[in-house]
């Protein structure tokens, strides 16, 4: 067969993605178990430094103790999404895991409010893939320390409850500073956190 | 052209090293090396997929139809960024948070499909093996280098661990942390490293 037909280069094409396609499937598949639980230490240091705002490290099996040992977890399904609720057993603070769109694709992360949800102790972020440098400062400290102490507006509007940005009063107390160059996954942040707040706010019964 | 491994080597690492000789895969080193740990698990993925991804190449060289090669190239660098991602994630998922983005992004880098292009699809596998592998380390070289001046100046800290005295002398630079601190030093680097290899005729 020549190597410049139509049918050998399909067929060698078709052979090459077959072959490389299993040997990256080979090491997905021989790793997905370590992945699950990297996956699942990540999310309990996040909840731990989110409830606790230590950011030193520890052992996966610490985080998992303090989460057991500190706090009341329940699951509430909404359609098709399970939406993880936390609750201090001391400071009865909430705690929530927060889901939305960001400027490139889903951002998770974990925001704890007060007892009486007025307001925000503390913001830490789970995943994104926003703009290396740009977007993706939103996991800095100095972006996720504006929360704490920020207040929640319930009076107002449900997209304008909490301001990530601009807004008509620069002193605002529901308003934190988006992050310069990343305009786009400021507004996204500050308009599904908005969204949230208001799913968790009438999914708190019984807890 | 010599091709002993030797010499293919040192020409990788040293005499036609890609970054300050071919100012090849810039953007990852002006992006990872504000901090040790991660320049060298960058430094891991890049000789992993540039030596591969040759030896492949090579391999198969003489059966890769000529109209497609850049898409069979890319196709088999691919897979190993792929391989080298799931890697990193499960061994080092704290360090694959902040350099994810930069190891997908190996797909792009210049020295791996220039490499195949130039070296790969010409040359036997082992030959090209070893020129990967040299030009891998040779990447390395420049990569740790500027981490080893970054981190200390920028962080205090080296691979993570606080320097001696370190509240005695050192003042933090924040410029090193940011990329503009890359720059200058990458600038200082390709003039120090140029000057010691420049052939006579180019310094008159």
């Amino acid at each position: 067969m020549k190597k410049t037909s139509t049918t050998y280069i399909l067929s060698f094409m078709i052979i090459l993605c077959v072959l490389l396609g299993s040997l990256v499937s080979f090491v997905q598949l021989s790793t997905v178990d370590i992945l699950k639980e990297n996956e699942k230490a990540h999310k309990s240091s996040v909840i731990y430094r989110a409830f606790t705002g230590d950011n030193n490290k520890l052992t996966p099996k610490q985080y998992e103790e303090f989460i057991t040992a500190n706090l009341d977890q329940k699951t509430r399904s909404i359609g098709k999404r399970s939406l993880e609720i936390f609750k201090h057993k001391q400071d009865k603070s909430i705690g929530f895991i927060f889901q939305g769109l960001g400027f490139w694709d889903a951002i998770t992360g974990i925001i704890i409010l007060s007892d009486d949800l007025s307001t925000v102790k503390n913001i830490q972020f789970l995943n994104h893939k926003e703009t290396p440098g740009l977007g993706a400062r939103i996991e800095e400290q100095s972006f996720t320390d504006q929360f704490k102490g920020l207040t929640i507006d319930w009076n107002a509007p449900v997209g304008e409850r909490v301001i990530v940005g601009a807004s008509a009063d620069p002193n605002a107390k529901n308003r934190v500073d988006a992050i310069t160059g990343a305009s786009q996954t400021s507004i996204a942040l500050g308009a599904f956190l908005n969204t949230e707040l208001e799913i968790i706010r009438s999914n708190l019964k019984d807890f | 052209m010599s091709n002993k491994p030797s010499i293919v080597f040192i020409k990788g690492l040293w005499n036609e090293n890609p970054v300050f000789r071919q100012v090849l895969g810039i953007c990852s080193t002006l992006a990872v090396t504000n901090l040790l740990a991660n320049t060298l698990f960058m430094c891991f993925g890049v000789i992993f997929v540039t030596a591969l991804s040759n030896f492949t190449i090579s391999l198969i060289r003489n059966y890769i139809p000529k109209r497609t090669r850049m898409i069979v190239q890319v196709l088999i660098i691919a897979s190993f960024v792929m391989i080298v991602d799931i890697i990193i994630k499960a061994l080092a998922p704290e360090i694959h948070r902040f350099i994810g983005p930069y190891v997908g992004l190996i797909i792009t880098n210049c020295i791996i499909m220039g490499r195949a292009e130039a070296f790969a699809s010409q040359n036997k596998p082992v030959i090209s093996l070893v020129d990967g592998l040299a030009c891998g380390c040779g990447y390395s070289l420049i990569l740790i280098a500027i981490a080893c001046i970054r981190e200390p100046l920028g962080f205090g800290t080296i691979l993570g661990y606080t320097l001696p005295a370190k509240e005695l002398w050192w003042h933090q630079w924040t410029i090193m942390v940011m990329p503009p601190g890359a720059f200058f030093m990458l600038a200082s680097f390709t003039w120090f490293t140029r000057s010691l290899t420049a052939p006579k005729s180019e310094t008159k």
